[in-house]
């Protein structure tokens, strides 16, 4: 399996030097950076308490929204993109000549996109706590919560995009096909309102309608389970999170990104080159 | 000698979006790679080299047909992967990496590592002559050196089958000299290398045996002895006119190269020499040497295809 690791060696060296990918951390981090001034401008209280816990908010919200779209298309960007970069520029041909296995290849791939991930998701998060730090002078650590359940979200995205770019010979569909599972994936709730508000009518296609929105609302993932903002922006930063059952989601993320990975495989291992 | 590659009526139908719109890229192909020997396997664009390299690699899968690599044909197994190198054509490297770096990554997949690895890397450095480049990262190479540095990734695991699509392509005349050499000491070595090319004239200095393939076709195939044989005959004649040039063409005699009153010309294998000695008295030209005219491959390839394309025509 040395091979594997080599893959996703050379998988993350080649995946940060993408400009696209540095262009979104640097405005990321722009954000992230730039909240502790933007603070000033937004707020006017006259009241000094007050102000000072609304502009905590202000850049406790601005950060996490920023983390969450920057990572999130970073993640989209990254997963859509590598296998078939490689098809196309035949790194995959020289690679699949050696005593390499598809699953492997696909595996190395996979997991240099996760170590592309987790240290963009540091890099941001980090800063975000240092930001925090400073502002509340203690170790903001529902943060650290908040960016671990972040990753399993990306994690579950970017399994699933991984596994439509498996299907494509360019990154554009599989881009679309990402944001595509991040939004549905965050509204699966009104799925579930679908189908408890279709057994209110006797009509025959509500009832089509419910039963295939309770389909997917059992099937697709829901990636608000693993969103802490609420509770970042009102607890205190070294709460513990609240009503989220950690382990429960990390299994959860895990599952669906196992789920997402063994997807693409089964595309790919009959794909022709 | 035993066959390192045999094909036997190896097909692939690309399957079009609709019914009728299948693509036959290979049909019925059977051909066999000796040990140490170079085969030169030739054809026009989508003529079937590339889908048959890519089927011998397991990148795309035959639709009917076997293939066999060192009698094996389970070609996926990890030990005969081990066994064949493979350069594929314009392949990219990334430019961010040192040569060394490429072969390090490269020696890794086949799982090398540690001092193996890193011996294995300056012998293949070596073989390929990238020593004084090695740490040298790829954005400085130029065309020849990056096309070297893919010979020696192919090389990693010192295989015995050598599968080089377009090897000389792009090249100046001086790395295309250095790239032949190299890949006959590899022959040498005992190595057997089966290359894809457009560069004929590269082809027949090296080759010892070639097949040519139109339309997913093998037209022939066979040594480079047997199939360039002495069609012709070369003559060289002085007191050449504008007017005898013109004349000449018309009973099958053509003037390859001329200065002034001096030419070489072609003499069809249709006109018998006593023949042709008349024409050439005819025309007051004084011949100075006749000698047998051997086929290029150059010649040969373009009469085969054209035969090909000819044939397929008459039958529509």
């Amino acid at each position: 399996m040395g091979g594997v690791w080599s893959i996703a060696v050379y998988t993350f060296r080649e995946g940060i030097r993408k400009k696209t990918l540095i262009g979104f951390l640097i405005l990321s981090i722009m954000v992230i950076f730039g909240s502790q001034f933007m603070t000033a401008f937004l707020t006017t209280s006259s009241d000094t308490t007050g102000q000072s816990e609304l502009d905590v908010k202000l850049i406790k919200d601005i950060c996490v929204t920023a983390i969450s779209i920057f990572g999130m298309l970073i993640t989209i960007f990254v997963s859509a993109s590598v296998v078939p970069n490689e098809v196309e520029n035949k790194v995959v041909y020289t690679v699949l000549s050696k005593p390499v296995r598809r699953f492997q290849y696909l595996l190395g791939k996979f997991l240099g996109v996760q170590i592309i991930i987790i240290v963009n998701l540091a890099l941001m998060g980090g800063l975000f706590f240092f930001a925090l730090y400073l502002k509340e002078q203690v170790a903001p650590t529902l943060l650290l919560w908040s960016i671990l359940l972040t990753y399993f979200q990306f994690l579950i995205v970017s399994a699933f995009t991984f596994a439509i770019s498996c299907t494509s010979t360019s990154s554009v569909l599989p881009t679309i096909g990402g944001l595509f599972i991040y939004i549905t994936g965050n509204l699966t709730e009104y799925l579930k309102d679908v189908y408890d508000r279709s057994g209110q009518t006797e009509s025959t296609i509500d009832w089509i309608i419910g039963q295939s929105a309770y389909r997917l609302w059992q099937v697709l993932p829901n990636l608000q389970y693993f969103n802490l903002k609420d509770q970042i922006l009102y607890l205190s930063v070294n709460d513990h999170p609240r009503d989220a059952m950690i382990p429960q989601l990390i299994l959860y993320g895990f599952v669906y990104g196992v789920a997402g990975y063994l997807m693409s495989y089964w595309i790919f291992r009959r794909k022709e080159l | 000698m035993s066959a390192v590659i045999e094909t036997n009526k190896l097909c692939k139908i690309y399957e079009g979006a609709r019914r009728g719109q299948d693509v036959n890229a290979l049909n019925d192909l059977t051909i066999a790679v000796q040990e140490k020997e170079i085969f030169g396997y030739l054809g026009p664009n989508g003529s079937g080299k590339t889908t048959t390299i890519k089927m011998l690699l397991g990148l795309i899968f035959p639709s009917s047909g076997t293939m066999k690599i060192m009698g094996s044909e389970d070609i996926g197994l990890p030990q005969i992967k081990r066994k064949i190198g493979y350069l594929p054509e314009g392949a990219y490297y990334p430019d961010f990496l040192k040569g060394e770096e490429i072969l390090r990554f490269y020696g890794q997949l086949y799982g090398l590592r540690g001092k193996d690895l890193e011996r294995r890397i300056d012998e293949t450095l070596e073989i390929v002559g990238m020593t004084r480049a090695r740490k040298r990262l790829l954005r400085g190479y130029s065309k020849g050196m990056r096309q070297r540095i893919g010979l020696a990734q192919a090389l990693m695991s010192d295989p015995q089958v050598l599968i080089l699509d377009e090897p000389t392509t792009g090249l100046d005349p001086v790395a295309r000299k250095e790239m032949r050499d190299l890949l006959v000491r590899l022959r040498s070595e005992g190595k057997s290398l089966m290359i894809s090319s457009h560069e004929l004239l590269e082809v027949e200095l090296i080759s010892d045996r070639v097949g040519i393939l139109y339309e997913g076709v093998l037209q022939t195939m066979g040594t480079v002895n047997e199939l360039l044989t002495d069609r012709d005959l070369s003559v060289d004649v002085t007191g050449v006119t504008e007017n005898s040039v013109n004349s000449l063409a018309e009973k099958g005699i053509v003037v390859e190269d001329r200065i002034d009153g001096r030419a070489r010309l072609r003499v069809a294998q249709t006109l018998s020499l006593y023949d042709a000695m008349e024409i050439l008295k005819a025309h007051n030209l004084a011949v100075v040497s006749v000698a047998p005219r051997r086929e290029t491959l150059e010649e040969l390839f373009v009469r085969i295809v054209g035969d090909a394309k000819a044939k397929k025509e008459g039958k529509k």
